[in-house]
């Protein structure tokens, strides 16, 4: 029999209207790199929080070392030995990195807080695991990999002996992706069991020596990953594959340019930007993070006021650009996080819908009540959004749907410009081939569409053109039939290829 | 039927409601009788009209803010000048009236609409200077009205030398006018604190700039994105609280047949205290003007429950203050047990 590090059993949580895990069952060996993986609100975050004491199981059972144990909080998982490694979680970013990794038991004397003990505790942490980071840095002025470094610190400092990353590459760039790799490697090479919990298929069959795939709260399986092919990851948890030739089937001819840009210019964030985008047409912006492009977009939209350059949309050049000037010339720019800046999250699918376009919906100032339903509703099930019914709260939505509402206001908008940025970010596989499809539509019916991502064969599937940044300035076009992820990445990188 | 029921039930109204009707019941009951000295006959000392208007009366003044502190409070915004915005127009029109019309108890041609018209006026001015003072100088309005706060009061005392200045007896007449309801019944300010709470529900939940006013409080951001104007809709806001305090004055002056500078102090607690009570959410995107006249109601029954169940005057503040955090907290909790079941009955 094998001695597990860690594992659920038949684990059940319900939340108000789903069932997040249903007898859903996990298990990690000592110094193994685990994958759990499954479409987005398959379970897989649910599980990891269920293991680091975030959430309490409704049912089932949690073995560390093979003795059952039960976690009120994340604080007994952590003293148990379970620790979570999770972005939006767990610090006090205006306190320093010693202030945050002694945070439950500060050093002090007599209550007078012993900074230096603080310091040569936070050091030994952090020294422990080869991170270079100041212990009198302020954790908010962190880059978010070396906030990760701290919480990898804590959790080891603290005796960790299961260690569960919750999508930790997602705002990462892929040199700080690197550095996280090795230091899972390393972690697993000294014997921590590592959960790794994402969707993002490369980064799994990079460092992980065996997957569990969830569907619908439940277990699909667990495999290898050596031997397994991504196909059948992809079946294992959609229940189907998918493919891409459908979604490049869709194509048009392009028309006129709808949208121009000319010697775009905005300090510290790029320079001399000039492409154009045609009536029909998809191009993708690809380049590392930093390298300019949601800046691009925001300033074409309007919201950047530094930003100097001229901008065409069809005939008529965007003057004075302000976010409400560029909607009336037909642009819609869906924000790179939906929850922040593309959703009010308090108000309901069809209030969200409807706001950009409340001004044409209105007499006399009021809102009319019947437009604006039948407006909501037309584009709710245009983009085929999931939920009960178009007044249900756009909070309980999963991140694909809320994506998917987010789009839906900008085409009710009647945008003729659609500046897409990471529009498939944190949705699941499924939405994703769904969300492929409707942008090449949206183009093929007269749209020009912009879309910036981050993952290479999405801009490969979805664009036309696909224009790289480096630094600030576009650096190269290369043509998305016959462009590869390779060369892609030579433009982004600005590494010449090997061989010429 | 039982869906009506739920309906009403489960309306943000309801609990309120209830508990207004609660205490009302109570006092009733508890609040002993007397006797009534014209007539002889004997009388509830809670539940009878003099008593009744007088209640939503003392309530409408603020009830009348609190409807305009709600558009603030919704934006995630705070006004906490709008007592003193009461003193100063309530203190500068009394000044011009005087000046226009010197002796108080001479019939006064159309003192009523100039009054009216200087006063809201006055109001509306301060509360665009707090608007623009917030959005050109992108301090936190409870820094900048904390300030206008001194600043509006500070000008009423200079101006009127802290001097209590009579207004024509018109106005009193307009605002105590009986309009047949009996001796003792006056419902004037009660019927404007109606008008201007179905007004600002009509505008909250009908209107387009009511709706961004709820995106604006909801996410700023997101708001920004969807090509809303933020700093027109903040300057709204606060131009509609400062509206608001101009309308109190102007009854409460007339009413009362004077302003001073003092009028109104510490009021803006009062509002604030309505609006939460009425549900509305620091934290934003959250708010409904009817709600918070019911918010103002019930704290002004309040404070009539210490005087007619003959409770040491000495405690209303304590009493209030508990209220206070009894009906938010009470408010969070069932509308979390309100959400709660509407999710698990989808599913």
């Amino acid at each position: 029999m094998t001695n597990w590090a860690v594992e659920a059993r038949e684990i059940c949580k319900r939340f108000p209207g789903v069932q997040a895990l249903d007898h859903a069952s996990v298990a990690v060996a000592p110094g193994s790199c685990h994958a759990l993986m499954g479409e987005n609100g398959a379970g897989k975050s649910t599980l990891g929080k269920i293991l680091s004491g975030i959430y309490e199981p409704d049912s089932g059972q949690i073995l560390l070392e093979g003795h059952p144990v039960r976690f009120a909080n994340p604080m007994q998982a952590t003293q148990a030995g379970i620790s979570i490694v999770h972005q939006e979680l767990l610090f006090c970013e205006n306190m320093t990195v010693g202030e945050n990794l002694c945070l439950e038991d500060l050093p002090n004397r007599r209550g007078w807080i012993d900074w230096t003990e603080m310091r040569r505790r936070a050091k030994r942490w952090l020294d422990a695991i080869g991170a270079d980071v100041d212990p009198d840095a302020t954790v908010g002025s962190l880059p978010i990999s070396l906030q990760q470094m701290v919480q990898i610190a804590g959790a080891i400092g603290r005796g960790a002996k299961v260690l569960i990353f919750d999508e930790p590459t997602s705002s990462l760039t892929l040199r700080e992706t690197e550095t996280l790799f090795e230091q899972i490697r390393r972690l697993a090479a000294q014997g921590v069991a590592c959960i790794y919990v994402s969707h993002r298929m490369d980064e799994i069959f990079e460092i992980c020596d065996s997957v569990t795939v969830l569907r619908d709260g439940k277990t699909v399986g667990t495999r290898p990953t050596r031997g397994l092919t991504r196909d059948e990851l992809v079946r294992m948890m959609i229940g189907r594959s998918i493919d891409t030739a459908s979604v490049r089937a869709i194509r048009t001819q392009p028309g006129e340019p709808l949208l121009r840009v000319e010697g775009l210019t905005s300090p510290h964030r790029f320079r001399e930007v000039s492409f154009q985008v045609r009536r029909g047409e998809v191009v993708g912006f690809a380049g590392l993070v930093g390298a300019g492009r949601s800046e691009v977009a925001q300033a074409i939209f309007g919201l950047d006021p530094s930003a100097t350059g001229r901008v065409w949309i069809g005939e008529r050049e965007a003057v004075r650009r302000s976010p409400a000037s560029m909607m009336r010339l037909g642009v819609g720019l869906v924000p790179e996080d939906r929850k922040r800046q593309g959703l009010v999250l308090g108000m309901n699918a069809r209030e969200n819908i409807s706001l950009p376009s409340l001004a044409a919906l209105s007499r006399l100032g009021f809102i009319e009540r019947q437009r604006e339903y039948d407006l909501a509703r037309r584009f709710f099930e245009a983009m085929d959004v999931r939920a009960p019914h178009v007044d249900a709260p756009s909070a309980g939505l999963s991140g694909g749907n809320q994506q998917k509402l987010v789009m839906a206001k900008w085409l009710a908008a009647d945008c003729r410009v659609l500046l897409l940025d990471e529009p498939t970010r944190g949705v699941d596989v499924g939405t994703k081939s769904e969300i492929h499809h409707m942008i090449r539509r949206l183009a093929a019916e007269g749209r020009a569409v912009m879309v910036i991502s981050s993952e290479l064969p999405e801009l490969l599937t979805v664009s036309d053109r696909i224009l790289a940044m480096r630094n600030g300035r576009i650096v190269g076009e290369v043509d998305a039939d016959s462009a590869t992820e390779e060369a892609l990445m030579r433009l982004m990188t600005g590494v010449e290829a090997a061989t010429a | 039927m039982r869906r009506a029921l739920s309906a009403i039930v489960g309306s943000q109204q309801f609990g309120l409601v209830a508990v207004i009707l609660l205490l009302g019941t109570i006092l009733t009951l508890f609040g002993g009788t007397h006797e009534d000295r014209v007539t002889g006959q004997t009388v509830n000392n809670f539940l009878n009209p003099q008593t009744l208007m007088q209640v939503a009366t003392f309530a409408s003044f603020f009830a009348i803010m609190a409807v305009g502190m709600t558009m603030v409070i919704v934006t995630t915004g705070i006004d906490l000048s709008v007592g003193s915005t009461y003193a100063l127009s309530g203190v500068l029109t009394a000044m011009v009236l005087s000046k226009l019309y010197p002796i108080v108890t001479q019939p006064a041609p159309g003192a009523v609409w100039v009054a009216m018209g200087l006063c809201l006026g006055i109001g509306l001015a301060a509360g665009l200077l707090n608007g623009v003072l917030i959005t050109s100088l992108g301090v936190h309005p409870f820094i900048i009205t904390l300030g206008t706060m001194w600043i509006f009061r500070g000008v009423a005392f200079v101006l009127s030398n802290a001097l209590s200045i009579l207004v024509p007896t018109s106005l009193t007449s307009f605002a105590k006018a009986p309009l047949g309801l009996g001796e003792g019944v006056t419902p004037v300010p009660v019927i404007a604190m109606l008008l201007v709470a179905a007004t600002g529900w009509l505008f909250l939940t009908k209107t387009v700039t009511g709706r961004r006013i709820f995106a604006v409080g909801g996410n700023l951001t997101a708001s920004q994105y969807s090509g809303v104007p933020i700093r027109r809709i903040l300057i709204i806001v606060y131009a509609i609280s400062g509206l608001t305090a101009g309308i109190a004055a102007f009854l409460a002056m007339s009413y009362f047949g004077s302003a001073q500078s003092a009028d109104a102090q510490g009021y803006e607690l009062y509002v604030i205290a309505s609006a939460v009570v009425g549900g509305a959410s620091l934290a934003g995107g959250k708010g409904s003007a009817i709600s918070a006249m019911l918010g103002a109601l019930l704290i002004e029954l309040i404070r009539q429950a210490i005087r007619t169940l003959k409770i040491n005057q000495e405690y209303e503040w304590i009493i209030i203050g508990c209220a206070i955090i009894i009906a938010v907290v009470l408010d969070r909790v069932s509308a979390r047990v309100g959400s709660a079941r509407l999710t698990q009955g989808r599913a």
